[in-house]
């Protein structure tokens, strides 16, 4: 009815239908007072209740039915299509849109591209389409993945339309499962379209693959051979170009080879006529490069490189990475480990790693004093580094270290990340008696930021979860209401906008989900608001707060900046997409103003950045500073301090909270401060397959200066890196080779015993750290006598390294191996199987999709004759759960139940109400009914007249005689009698009659009284 | 009867009957009227002050009569993101400036009268003013470029004729531009926020003439005046936004008028964004108070329009207001990307 059904999610509940006639039955009885109709009534309402109830338990649903239809088009935009077929397919879904939408019918379109992941180009719309030639939306065409394409698309639908998908692609799946998801749309009851899409065939070369020997051995010569593909249409000539072979060291890449080449279709082997040698230690990069000589003949160039890898084992070597700011700090470390025979390579913070294959040379890292964003923020550790380093460490067994200063731990503004898991202490502490409190407030203005809002919520989220639970924090945001001239704190609590963040942080982060901040006309009351917040708060140490904003707004003024100043808050301002030197310079003036910091972002990206480095000025608290000097003390004979005497007095280290681990071993510890856990000065544990040590204070530059002139420093230092330093497999005892094959890499792991004899029924564990720095496993399994094999999916391109385990404390054995390139820049021809397989599922309750291909030789115009707005599909059927709407309907209902129970509405208005319509409706003289009312009225009072007469004198006082009377009774009665409303004697004055009545009365009660007191005889008389 | 008593219920007071008194006294009568009394004048207080507060907020009732809302968000043509400027020209067109820098033209009921042009160059920000010039020549305020571009009634951007384009705070030098507004002797004047918050007056062949105002809160002192309009008597009206107050000044530049307070009751302003004045009238439109406000030449308030909300006929951070000849007015809806027309 009017396009509505209704349907029961949970019809079970429908058997308390039963109910029914045991109400009525119960209740005919229980309401035989009320009469027919009354009864009638109340037993309809409360059968309308109960059944409203049911329906309400049983899930009733609304579902309504149209015709609309919504139709996605899922826009293959992978690299293995080229960027002009690219353009014609948007061309298509602009003109197949503009063509076949039904407007009158209301249907929408929508347009998913994908490569590697999909993303929505424009979401359901019922307009034409606003292409314009060109795909604005970004996706890594390395990949095809069509399945995350039908998933985006069935998340996209509007629930009350039919659905259809039109699929424009190659077919040349390489992630995900079309297969599998299609199943799924087809069961949802989504009709799939397939336009293919066909790329000619053309010549493209592909270097597949640079292989080396597994046993690579110091000095001597091994083959090294370059695989190369010439995939080329049938009758293609050979392509000529240059090969040319680099190897990475340590040092700059040098080219060991260079040669032209001629490649025929298909596979060839080129082997460099000199036979490669390494005379030198190290973990190498092998790169092959093909250079076609004619420009355009070659398809892909993404194609055209392979690379692998291979480890010469030697003396270990240690990365020593120092702050760039302060060059040459642990010089004194660096002697003292380069005269311990560890070979130590220094790199600043301005020449950081960039994979984690540049840290498979070394067998540990020791991060000397340094920030994670340097003074000025222009170089940091990306999250990536920071995965990496910890990956080098819980995967690939490497040790790291991480040596105190003051822009170390907490201090350098590490807290809250990978390494600090990765490290045996925490960087925050939770001791309140020693953290002093910071307090930060930030002001929002995202103003014409592009993606303002998301940035400003990258950045308050990333201040709360790195602020401790004691510090305070505050968000002032412009959210145009009444009070504070528009500006208001994002969460407040008794009229207080900054707050601690112990227990509210989870609160904090979904308020900050919720920001939305409006265009700050000026700065003033926010600053004002913050400048009265932080007035009121004493327990803070540090204030500071971050104005993000385009410097749009008004100048602040100088009164508030000075009261600000006065009150030792620090403001740093961040400007985002300023509009050029005007507005940079007032921001400029509001930092400089009180101490603070100006940073001028061109991008976006940069602000995590700058905000960490802010973030480090509120964890100064943790540096402890102790000038007297403060002994330390050795309180385990673990291995890194075994052997060392004494250490001199140090002037300070960095708090940490040691974790709650017994993994922990804490080998070193300062007298102060009182709680031990925050006395750390040096700890280590195994984490993963590697080793990390935590050392507080410095190595001699600022807290530690008597250190240097300690006997034991260089062998305290050297015990310390070298129990972090990753174990060796001297004995060579296990040989690993890999091979990558279709998107699949194979390692094969041959190994024997001492007796030079194959080992069997070893246990290898094995692990694989993707490019993505992700970590997969790996099951080896023995194949034969002393062969081990496992297989890992390498779908991304780039190097995965593998570890192999082999268990009773023997050192980890690594591997690198090099993917080229994703199976996108393989595939070559349209895999037409599969997009048929897709166009022929039938979706639940339509008809089959439609492959549409140009089979006229009309081009594009062929392809658009096939509409794909058509309506071949069922309704569409929208829920809409009623349960509420029911309940209140029901509880209305009861209420009437109660109403005709209780209430006897009477009908007796109802007849002379008619009978004077009818009179004026007939013209008639009303009935005179005036003298009968009269002489009812009369009959009545006579009636009642009578009735109260009897009451008089059945009521009336008249004692018997000889009838005892009780005084005390009677004293009590005249008492208790309620009191009559005092009367004016002019109102109130008494008849004849009635005077003669109380006289009457009084002198019976008098003469009653009397008697009795006349009958009484004295107690103890009788 | 005394059982009988016991042993009914009883539901309140009845009627002689004494109240339970913790002192086991009765109240006397006038201790009964006395506390009436006291309730009562509690009770008329509290009324007094939510109908002195709802009254203040609402009354008097606004006289504004809301005729049609057109607009909806987006990039394609005939679509706003944040619309922040308005100018009718005489032919009532609308001529829209948003986030997007996007020109656009639209009749009285929003239908797009043709495809909308770009300015020139809009990565640093987008512009803030529009105002129709002789001829109906659009003078854009390109904010953060320090200038002001001229179209022609067809759209196309007269280079010949833009004001500024050098960033500074000499003569002809702005900061950020926010409008520019001709007087009937062909004058420009354009107003500025910044490093300088000023008014520049510059003759009909863009030779500057005079500047006055300055940074500050004081009599002829701006905060950020966002908006301009010329009376009939070329006199210039100024938006003082973060001053919360209107300016009148003469073509010289001399104060003629000043009023307007920050608030929110009635007659207050909250971030004055643009104005219209007519002979009879100024309406105000107020980015703080989601709100138009309609005032006499001397700022006696005479009603407002609109409220903050997000439904049909309300209000988000309106940026600017125009009005047409049939004196409708427009209201740039700047967060809802809409424009509301009434009658007010």
């Amino acid at each position: 009815m009017f396009g509505y059904n209704l349907t029961f999610e949970s019809p079970l509940w429908l058997l308390l239908l039963a109910v029914v006639p045991v109400l009525w039955w119960a209740s005919l009885r229980s309401l035989a007072g009320l009469g027919r109709v009354r009864r009638v009534m109340a037993l309809l309402l409360r059968s309308i209740v109960l059944l409203v109830l049911i329906a309400a338990l049983a899930d009733a649903q609304l579902v309504r039915t149209t015709d609309r239809l919504t139709v996605i088009y899922l826009v293959d935009q992978s690299d293995s299509i080229p960027v002009a077929t690219r353009e014609q397919m948007i061309e298509y879904v602009k003109r197949s849109w503009e063509r076949h939408r039904d407007v009158q019918r209301g249907d929408r379109g929508a347009v998913v591209v994908f490569g590697r992941d999909a993303d929505v180009e424009i979401g359901p719309i019922a307009d034409d389409p606003p292409l314009y030639g060109s795909i604005e939306t970004f996706v890594s065409g390395e990949f095809t993945n069509l399945e995350a394409a039908m998933k985006m698309a069935i998340a996209l639908y509007p629930e009350d339309t039919a659905k259809r998908v039109v699929i424009l692609t190659d077919g040349n799946e390489n992630m995900g499962n079309a297969r599998r998801q299609a199943a799924r749309l087809a069961a949802a009851g989504v009709s799939i379209d397939v336009v293919p899409v066909f790329t000619e065939q053309q010549v493209d070369v592909a270097v597949e693959k640079v292989t080396i020997p597994a046993d690579v051995r110091r000095g001597q010569p091994f083959e090294l051979r370059v695989v190369l593909n010439n995939n080329a249409p049938p009758g293609s000539g050979p392509v000529t170009g240059t090969l040319q072979i680099t190897r990475q060291g340590s040092g700059d890449a040098e080219v060991i080879a260079e040669s032209r080449v001629e490649l025929p279709p298909g596979k060839t082997a080129i082997t460099p006529d000199v036979p490669e040698r390494i005379d030198d230690p190290d973990f190498y990069t092998y790169e092959a490069i093909f250079r076609a000589d004619q420009d355009g003949i070659d398809l892909q160039s993404r194609n055209n490189r392979a690379k692998t890898f291979t480890h010469v084992k030697g003396r270990g070597q240690v990365l020593l990475i120092e702050d760039a700011d302060h060059p040459g700090e642990f010089g004194p470390l660096v002697d003292a480990l380069k005269q311990e025979n560890i070979l130590v390579n220094v790199k600043s913070t301005r020449e950081l790693f960039t994979s984690l294959a540049e840290l498979q040379r070394y067998d540990s890292v020791v991060l000397a004093n340094v920030p994670r964003v340097s003074e000025n923020a222009t170089e940091s550790f990306t999250d990536e580094q920071i995965d990496m380093l910890v990956r080098n460490t819980q995967q690939m067994g490497a040790g790291l270290v991480m040596i105190g200063g003051p822009s170390a731990f907490g201090l350098g503004g590490w807290a809250n990340t990978e390494l600090e898991k990765a490290m045996p202490v925490d960087f925050r502490i939770a001791n309140t008696k020693i953290a002093l409190v910071g307090a930060l407030c930030l002001i929002m203005h995202a103003g014409e930021m592009a993606n303002g809002n998301y940035w400003q919520e990258r950045i308050a989220k990333l201040s709360i979860e790195t602020l401790g639970r004691e510090d305070y924090c505050g968000l002032i945001h412009y959210d145009g209401g009444q009070k504070n001239r528009g500006n208001d704190w994002l969460w407040s609590r008794n009229g207080r906008g900054m707050l601690k963040v112990g227990g509210r942080r989870q609160m904090m982060l979904g308020r900050i989900g919720r920001m939305t901040p409006g265009d700050m006309p000026e700065f003033d009351p926010g600053l004002q608001m913050a400048a009265k917040e932080f007035a009121k708060l004493t327990e803070p140490a540090h204030k500071h707060m971050i104005i993000i904003s385009d410097g749009d707004p008004t100048q602040a003024s100088g009164a508030i900046l000075r009261k600000l100043a006065n009150a030792k808050v620090k403001i740093t301002t961040v400007g985002v997409g300023t509009h050029g030197p005007a507005d940079s310079r007032e921001l400029t003036r509001i930092a400089r103003a009180t101490g603070g910091k100006y940073y001028n972002v061109k991008n976006a990206k940069a602000l995590p950045r700058i905000y960490q480095r802010e973030v480090r000025r509120l964890a100064k608290s943790l540096e402890f500073l102790e000038p007297k000097g403060l002994q330390p003390q050795i309180v385990s004979d673990h291995e890194i301090v075994r052997g060392i005497e004494a250490p001199p007095p140090i002037t300070g280290f960095v708090l940490t909270q040691r974790k709650e681990s017994p993994l922990v071993d804490v080998a070193m510890v300062s007298p102060k401060p009182a709680d031990e856990s925050n006395t750390t000065l040096l700890a280590s544990w195994t984490y993963g397959l590697g080793r990390t040590v935590a050392l507080t204070t410095d190595a001699g530059a600022r807290w530690a200066n008597s250190w240097t002139g300690w006997d034991d420093y260089q062998k305290q230092f050297s015990q310390i890196v070298r129990w972090s330093m990753r174990p060796i497999d001297e004995s060579e005892s296990m040989l690993v080779s890999t091979d990558v094959e279709d998107g699949k890499v194979k390692v094969v792991i041959t190994a024997w015993d001492e007796d030079e004899q194959f080992a069997n029924s070893l246990d290898l564990g094995g692990s694989v750290v993707d490019p993505e720095l992700k970590e997969r496993g790996l099951k080896i399994e023995q194949t034969a006598p002393g062969r081990y094999e496992g297989e890992f999916d390498a779908d991304d391109a780039g190097g995965y390294f593998i570890t192999i385990n082999p268990g009773d404390g023997r050192g980890v054995i690594r591997k690198g191996v090099s993917v080229p390139y994703s199976s996108e820049y393989r595939e070559r021809e349209s895999n037409l199987s599969l997009l048929k397989e897709l166009a022929e599922r039938v979706p639940e309750g339509g008809a089959p999709g439609r492959y549409i291909e140009d089979t006229t030789g009309g081009g594009m115009e062929s392809l658009l004759e096939v509409d794909v707005f058509r309506h071949d599909l069922p309704k569409a059927r929208s829920n809409q759960g009623i349960w509420h709407l029911l309940l209140f309907v029901g509880s209305c209902v009861f209420f009437g139940d109660v109403f005709i129970r209780r209430v006897h509405v009477g009908f007796g208005w109802l007849t002379p109400l008619m009978v004077r319509a009818r009179d004026f409706v007939l013209r008639r003289e009303p009935t005179p009914q005036a003298s009968e009312t009269m002489a009812r009225l009369r009959s009545r009072k006579a009636e009642v007249t009578d009735h109260i007469e009897q009451r008089k004198s059945t009521t009336r006082f008249e004692p018997a005689a000889d009838e005892p009377v009780d005084l005390d009774t009677l004293s009590a009665t005249e008492t208790s009698t309620p009191r009559a409303e005092p009367q004016s004697p002019e109102k109130r004055s008494l008849t004849p009659e009635e005077q003669s009545e109380e006289e009457d009365y009084t002198s019976r009660l008098l003469k009653a009284k009397k008697d009795v007191w006349k009958g009484k005889t004295p107690p103890g008389q009788n | 009867m005394r059982e009988r008593f016991a042993n009914s219920r009883s539901w309140g007071l009845r009627r002689g009957q004494p109240r339970a008194n913790p002192l086991g006294r009765a109240p006397s009568r006038r201790g009964v009227s006395r506390s009436l009394c006291l309730w009562a004048i509690v009770f008329v207080v509290i009324l007094g002050a939510w109908i002195g507060r709802v009254g203040a907020r609402n009354t008097p009732p606004s006289e504004g009569r809301l005729e049609q809302t057109w607009g909806d968000r987006g990039l394609e043509d005939g679509r706003l993101q944040k619309p922040r400027a308005a100018a009718v020209d005489s032919h009532d067109r609308i001529h829209l400036v948003d986030m997007s820098a996007r020109l656009q033209v639209f009749d009285r009921n929003g239908k797009l009268l043709r495809p909308p042009v770009r300015t020139p160059e809009f990565r640093y920000g987008k512009p803030t003013g529009l105002s129709i010039g002789p001829d109906d020549h659009l003078l854009v305020a390109d904010t953060h470029y320090a200038r002001v571009l001229v179209y022609s009634p067809e759209g196309e951007l007269l280079p010949e004729r833009t004001i500024g384009g050098t960033r500074g705070q000499g003569p002809g030098e702005f900061g950020l531009v926010t409008d520019a507004v001709v007087d009937s002797a062909g004058n420009v004047y354009v107003a500025e926020r910044g490093d300088l918050d000023r008014i520049q007056k510059f003759s009909p062949q863009g030779e500057f003439l005079r500047q006055w105002g300055s940074h500050g809160d004081g009599p002829g002192q701006f905060r950020r005046p966002q908006n301009l309009a010329i009376d009939e008597q070329d006199r210039i009206w100024v938006v003082d936004a973060c001053n919360h107050r209107i300016q009148v000044f003469d073509g010289e530049g001399e104060l003629l008028q000043m009023w307007g307070s920050y608030g929110t009751d009635l007659g207050r302003l909250s971030y004055p964004y643009d104005l219209v004045v007519t002979d009879e009238a100024v309406y105000v439109c107020e980015f703080g108070n989601h709100r138009v406000q309609k005032f006499t030449h001397d700022g006696v308030s005479l009603g407002v329009w609109g409220e903050a909300g997000h439904g049909n006929d309300q209000l988000h951070n309106p940026w600017a207001l125009v009005r047409d000849s049939r004196q409708r007015l427009y209201v740039i809806d700047t967060n809802h990307h809409r424009v509301h027309r009434v009658h007010f």
